[in-house]
Order: structure tokens, then C-alpha cells, then sequence
């Protein structure tokens, strides 16, 4: 059973993925963040730290943000995973989303996805969030480029209380 | 790298007897270990994953103490209506304690193991004199969190030995956590610490405070809380905060701002619960 140390070994994932099953064969070793852009192709979730500072990498697992850079992809086993190609519904894009376009609340993009993720979060466990809580709910995503008010404004908007 | 994941202790303990022991890392919420990975190649080692073990889950109420399992995430602790009862600094804390997508992953036992001089949890441990549950193959002991942590990253864990819960007992009083960083948010500790007190006829008669990154382990303030207790004033055992602590300069800050920020952090929270205002 037990193999040489340092040799790959492989497991037999089982994972659901924006509501699709999917069966791959993936080392012990691979991330679930490279397992969703490099295997599955789903590129929408970045990577900038690889360290669980930024929040770059933000999916929902089991329902919970969690930065996929931290998890490797073999204890997404039998979980439930939604990355940010998950959210539109036949091509309508959900609430944050669009609140994220209507306040031009986008400038380079690449925190943006997890922003949205973790936004979303906050707003189902408190729809009408204070622009304290959006922003403390949003500590663990890092922008560079925004200054962060634009952001919380559309987090606003989403929940109802800024358009 | 081979990827274990027992789902019950009997199975752990077998698991373990089977693999030679210097080549097996346990992993719990990851959020520590993970960075420290190679992802690009296999590793000569054997993962095992503990979230299966539903021994190590869960916040249980129990007669004078909750139990709290090993791998309860911070994002548990900060909801959790028993801890927000009996450790209101511990769910402060947590509170605290990174974001959320670190705080859905990350877990009490794995901050405890970690054993880092600024470990968020560790002061409302140590203020609670929480005791941690350690289980191996062939019984189970408890240690004062204290007596666990033996210095920075050590603890007294034999090989073979898992750190399964950690035991609090309810007592009265207020029970306060306090944190300075850098930033608000995803910063590690300049000081924290914790406060456990009771007041009555305007003096402590129950006061327990520990403090951590100022000193190589979390610092219990036993002179200080000792000459409170015992009637001082707070003007005149504020100066004993400095025979308690052994703080250093690191990146973060020197050891005379540590030992200043402390001081007068600790006078002014202290004078608050003296005049009865409210915390959490």
C-alpha cells in the first residue's frame, strides 16, 4: 500500500463543480486551485499570493469561502465547489455581479473574482449590510488598484441599499 | 506524497503505527501548512488529513466545563452560542482572526499546535485556564494549555499523541481579548492578550491576563495580577507588567514599544472593567 517517498501518488477525485459532477484522476499534491484552472479549465479563479493573503483565489466549498490556493484539490472530495463561472444564471449575471459593472467597481480584475465570491457570502448571512461590515467582511481581499470605496459601493448596491 | 484520510480514531491510530513516523505530517485546517508546501512536486512524506475523525469535531456543553473539538474552525468559534457564553475572548478572537476564507479553514487545535508566540487564541486559553485533551493509542491525558505549549512552535505532544479537544471551564466575570497589529485586519500580532476578572466592591477578587508576542510563549501577568488582586492600585502594579514579559524587536515592532503599548494598554482596558463598562 504505502509507496516510495517522493514518487506521485493518485487519487480518484469525485468533486461537483458549479453543479457538474466531475471523476478526475489527480496527484496528492495538486492544489484545488490549479485542479479548477489547469484540469477543469475553469481560469476565472486567480491565483496572485498563493499564500491565503489576498483572497484572489476566493471559491465556495460546502457552501464557505475559502481561498483554494490553501486546499489541495483531494479534500474537495465529494464537495461542492462554486467558482465565479458559477454565479450567472443563463447569462444573466447575479446581483454582484452586476452591481460590480454598474459602479465600475473593476480596474484591473484580478481580485475581482474572489471579491465577488466573499461579497456574495456576507449578503447571505446579512442582507443589509453597513459599509463597516462590507468592509469587514471583505479583509481577507486585497485590491491594489481601487482604493476599496468603489467596491464597497457596489457590495451596497447588490444588497439593496446604494442604487 | 501519499494522502491519508482515517475516519475514526481506532483507524487513525492503526494508520499511524503502519507509517514510519518521522514522514507523516497531519493536516487540519491546512491554512499553516499549506504555504509551506511545494506544489509543484511530490513530497517524501505521508498526509494525514484529520477532518474525518468526528472525535476531534464539534463544541459540546458539559457539567462546569464545553468541550471544544480539536478541529472546530475559528469561524465556528466566532458563532458558536456556548462560546460566546462561556470564552467571549476566545469568540473575539476569532473574530479577529484573518478573513473569513482563512477562518472557515483554520482550527483551534491547529493554532494550539502551532504553538506561535502571537497565536490569537492563545491568551483567552491560557486567561481561562483551558485545558487541552491529548489522546494516543492506548489512553488520554489533560494538560493546562500552559504546560502544553513548551516554547515557540513546541509543545509537549509525545509522538503518537493527537490533540484531540480542549476543555473550558464556565466561571463568572468579564472576559476580554484585545489585539494590536499593524493594520486592522490580516495582520499578526504587535501584542495581544486576554483578560479573565471579577469584580466586586470596586477590586479585582478574580483576575487572571496573559499576553502573547512578548515573550517566546504567551506570558502569564502573574505578578502584576497578583499585586491587583491583592489590593494595589493600578498606577502602583502597572510597573510589575515588565517583570512578566520578555518581549523582543522583531519586523513588527522594538521590545520598548511592546513593553510601553502593553502597559498602557492594559491600564486603560483594566480601569474599564474597574468602572463596570461593558465587553466583549
Amino acid at each position: 500500500m504505502m509507496r516510495l517517498s517522493g514518487e506521485p501518488a493518485y487519487f480518484d477525485l469525485e468533486v461537483t463543480v458549479n453543479g457538474r459532477p466531475y471523476r478526475r484522476t489527480v496527484t496528492t499534491h495538486r492544489r484545488l486551485l490549479d485542479f479548477l484552472r489547469e484540469e477543469l479549465l475553469l481560469t476565472g479563479t486567480k491565483e496572485s499570493c498563493g499564500e491565503g493573503e489576498c483572497g484572489s483565489c476566493t471559491v465556495l466549498m460546502n457552501g464557505l469561502a475559502v481561498n483554494c490556493c490553501l486546499v489541495l484539490a483531494v479534500e474537495a472530495q465529494g464537495a461542492e465547489i462554486v467558482t465565479i463561472e458559477g454565479l450567472a444564471q443563463g447569462g444573466t449575471l447575479n446581483a454582484v455581479q452586476q452591481a460590480f459593472m454598474d459602479r465600475h467597481a473593476v480596474q484591473c480584475g484580478y481580485c475581482i473574482p474572489g471579491m465577488i465570491l466573499a461579497a456574495g457570502q456576507l449578503l447571505e448571512s446579512e442582507p443589509r449590510p453597513s459599509r463597516r461590515e462590507i468592509e469587514s467582511a471583505l479583509v481577507g481581499n486585497i485590491c491594489r488598484c481601487t482604493g476599496y470605496h468603489k467596491i464597497v459601493d457596489a457590495v451596497e448596491q447588490a444588497a439593496g441599499g446604494g442604487a | 506524497m501519499n494522502y491519508y484520510r482515517p475516519t475514526g480514531l481506532t483507524e487513525y491510530f492503526q494508520l499511524l503505527a503502519d507509517l514510519p513516523a518521522d514522514k507523516v505530517v497531519r493536516l487540519a485546517g491546512g491554512t499553516d501548512l499549506m504555504p509551506a508546501f511545494d506544489h509543484y512536486r511530490p513530497l517524501p512524506l505521508n498526509l494525514v488529513d484529520l477532518k474525518g475523525l468526528p472525535e476531534l469535531a464539534g463544541v459540546h456543553d458539559g457539567e462546569g466545563i464545553i468541550t471544544i473539538g480539536a478541529l472546530t474552525t475559528l469561524a465556528e468559534l466566532e458563532h458558536h452560542r456556548l462560546v460566546q457564553q462561556y470564552c467571549p475572548a476566545l469568540a473575539a478572537s476569532a473574530r479577529e482572526f484573518a478573513g473569513m476564507q482563512i477562518r472557515h479553514r483554520a482550527t483551534l487545535g491547529g493554532n494550539i499546535v502551532n504553538a506561535s508566540p502571537a497565536g490569537d487564541t492563545l491568551p483567552p486559553l491560557y486567561a481561562h485556564d483551558a485545558r487541552v485533551r491529548i489522546t494516543a493509542a492506548d489512553g488520554e491525558r489533560e494538560l493546562p494549555i500552559a504546560e502544553m505549549i513548551t516554547g515557540p512552535g513546541k509543545t509537549a505532544l509525545e509522538p503518537g499523541e493527537l490533540l484531540t479537544a480542549i476543555v473550558i471551564p464556565k466561571r463568572p466575570g468579564a472576559s476580554i481579548f484585545y489585539k494590536l497589529g499593524l493594520r486592522r485586519s490580516m495582520a499578526i500580532a504587535v501584542v495581544n492578550f486576554a483578560i479573565t476578572a471579577v469584580v466586586e466592591d470596586g477590586r479585582f477578587s478574580q483576575l487572571a491576563i496573559a499576553a502573547g508576542s512578548v515573550a517566546p510563549t504567551v506570558a502569564p501577568l502573574q505578578r502584576f495580577t497578583a499585586a491587583l488582586v491583592a489590593g494595589a492600585s493600578l498606577p502602583e502594579a502597572i510597573p510589575l507588567v515588565d517583570e512578566d514579559i520578555a518581549p523582543i524587536a522583531d519586523l513588527r515592532a522594538t521590545a520598548e514599544y511592546r513593553y510601553t503599548v502593553l502597559k498602557n494598554l492594559l491600564e486603560h482596558t483594566l480601569a474599564g472593567v474597574l468602572a463596570g463598562e461593558a465587553h466583549d
